[in-house]
């Protein structure tokens, strides 16, 4: 059964367990390819991840020159290949949430690649695995459409990739108890 | 519209690939001719490679020109080719091109692997191809000396068992172990390291290696027949080996080994940038920080558009801000607070593995 990284914004407490799960994957050479934000650093402590969202039209992809950036038949779209990154950074500045990462010293770009040496197996990835909170969650369809179905807002006010952002994706994305003042029991 | 400056020579020509083709072959036999002294000197044991090398260019030139089309790469390519004079081009050359320094800060293993096979190939080219061609041949025109022949011109005369004489007669040899040795450290770590595992597959990763350690295998018992067998089994091996090297020459433009012909270019995206960086650069429009040059900024929404992806908000295309600022407002589309206004810079983004 096919299966998707999906997100809950809101449950995050900010522990970085992902930054540090994501250094662990095969293929990561011990370094993070995702963030974590304070929402308003001088006022509160709520925080949220951020990680490639696997667009299905990926605008990294689309603009590099070497066409280091593959897109694998799960819908991931990897990091750069070692040989073919010629190092021009196109595909930093054209991601829309300015997700890949760049080494000057080995003219490299990385990049979140949903962690591809597990997921290709169908084993979530390894930020999924480790969060505490549920925010990084690994469903199948059936479970992503429940939970779209759980928190239909209809109201206008749908900010992330449930439908969609800029761009149709393959991370699916979800605020659902921020908005509709839920509360959760996990 | 700007109007195309059509050329006659293109006229000439059903597509770009048909005359590539016959512009590069055309050269060979140019080449050939001259360093032939008007073909009396061709070696025809070595008919194979020449063949071999005419169906390369067809795969190359059919690859690389589909390559060059896509919007990106030929903004690359092009502004590339119109910087290429600039002071730092050399040196840059030597540094991505010739001795890897950005393998070497990947790891001195990968570095040394690189180093050995890349090397190693390019050494064996440099000889094979101008005795295929008979750009290059020796004479024995004095009892004991060798005349080397380069494009018909006799460039030195050696004594044939002097270092110079045996360094030529060995390189080969020499360039095989080379190959042998880095394919065989790439295998091992294709094999035993987790980071290397990880996604690699056995049609783009071993295949290339398989193939060059081939190479070099029947190639070093072609001499290991001559010095030890007498010959023996020398004819049929020559065979093997000459099929396996023509065989990873038409495979060379699909697979992992691309990336030998175009590497070159990331000497023209360093150009491209350090040059249009000097020019102007382009100041994030949420916080003011100068992140990209504004060249290579507006290159990019334009390549994008051509690929019908638009970022434009009200106030800015995304490709506009700094990075830190465009992942706060992505922060901000998520929360509904304008993350991006606060003026607190990203902490604890680095986990330590
Ligand atoms: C034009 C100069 C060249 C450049 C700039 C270049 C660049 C690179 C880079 C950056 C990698 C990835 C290395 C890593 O990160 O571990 C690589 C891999 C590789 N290169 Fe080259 N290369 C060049 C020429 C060659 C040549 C002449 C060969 C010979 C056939 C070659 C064969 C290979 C092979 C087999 C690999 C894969 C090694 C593995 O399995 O990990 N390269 N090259
Ligand atoms: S989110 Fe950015 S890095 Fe990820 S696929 Fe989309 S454009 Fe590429
Ligand atoms: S930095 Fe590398 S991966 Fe990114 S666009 Fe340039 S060549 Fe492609
Ligand atoms: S999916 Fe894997 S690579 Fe991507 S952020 Fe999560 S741990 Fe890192």
């Amino acid at each position: 059964m096919k299966k998707r990284l999906y997100i809950e914004l809101e449950n995050c407490i900010g522990c970085r367990s992902c930054l540090a799960a994501c250094t662990q994957c095969g293929g990561h050479e011990e370094r993070n390819r995702n963030y974590v934000y304070d929402v308003n650093p001088l006022v509160n402590r709520q925080t949220m991840p951020l990680m490639c969202l696997h667009c299905v039209n990926p605008a990294c992809a689309r603009s590099c020159p070497a066409q280091a950036i593959q897109i694998h038949e799960t819908g991931a779209v990897l990091s750069a290949l070692v040989e073919k990154c010629i190092g021009c950074q196109n595909c930093t500045i054209a991601c829309p949430y300015g997700i890949p990462k760049f080494d000057t010293e080995q003219n490299l770009m990385y990049k979140c690649d949903l962690c591809i040496d597990r997921t290709k197996d169908g084993i979530p990835p390894m930020c999924a695995s480790v969060c505490p909170t549920n925010t990084l969650q690994w469903l199948t369809e059936v479970e992503i459409e429940a939970k779209q179905k759980q928190f239909n807002l209809d109201n206008g006010k749908w900010v992330t990739s449930m439908p969609y952002l800029e761009n149709e994706t393959n991370v699916k994305v979800n605020l659902p108890g921020i908005l509709q003042g839920v509360t959760k029991l996990f | 519209m700007e109007s195309k400056n059509v050329n006659s020579l293109d006229n000439a020509f059903a597509s770009k690939f048909a005359k590539s083709m016959f512009l590069a072959v055309l050269g060979l036999i140019i080449l050939t001719f001259i360093g032939t002294r008007m073909f009396t000197h061709v070696d025809l044991n070595l008919y194979g490679y020449m063949v071999g090398t005419i169906v390369f260019l067809g795969g190359f030139f059919y690859r690389f020109i589909a390559w060059g089309e896509r919007p990106p790469t030929k903004i690359i390519i092009k502004k590339g080719i119109k910087l290429l004079f600039r002071k730092s081009t050399p040196k840059t050359s030597v540094e991505h091109l010739a001795t890897y320094r950005f393998i070497w800060n990947r790891g001195i293993y990968r570095w040394t692997q690189h180093f050995l096979i890349g090397w190693g190939c390019l050494l064996s080219c440099m000889v094979t191809f101008p005795l295929v061609f008979s750009w290059m041949y020796f004479t024995m025109t004095e009892n004991g000396y060798y005349t080397i022949v380069l494009f018909g011109m006799n460039i030195m005369t050696v004594p044939a068992e002097g270092l110079i004489a045996q360094l030529s007669y060995n390189a080969l040899n020499i360039s095989a172990l080379m190959v042998i040795t880095g394919v065989c450290m790439a295998l091992y770590r294709r094999l035993k390291n987790m980071q290397a595992r990880a996604d690699q597959k056995f049609m783009y990763d071993f295949l290339p290696l398989i193939m060059l350690i081939f190479i070099s295998v029947t190639g070093l018992a072609l001499t290991f027949s001559n010095v030890f067998l007498h010959g023996w089994g020398h004819y049929a091996m020559s065979l093997i080996h000459q099929y396996s090297v023509i065989v990873t020459l038409i495979y060379l433009p699909f697979g992992k080994l691309a990336h030998i012909p175009f590497r070159p270019l990331s000497v023209f995206a360093k150009n491209y940038r350090e040059h249009y960086g000097e020019q102007s650069m382009k100041a994030c429009k949420v916080c003011g920080t100068e992140f990209v040059s504004t060249e290579q900024s507006n290159d990019v929404i334009q390549v994008l558009g051509v690929n019908e992806i638009e970022f434009k908000k009200e106030q800015f295309h995304l490709a506009e801000l700094c990075l830190p600022c465009r992942r706060k407002y992505r922060i901000a589309q998520f929360s509904g607070f304008p993350t991006h206004e606060v003026k607190v810079k990203e902490a604890n983004q680095n986990a330590k593995g």
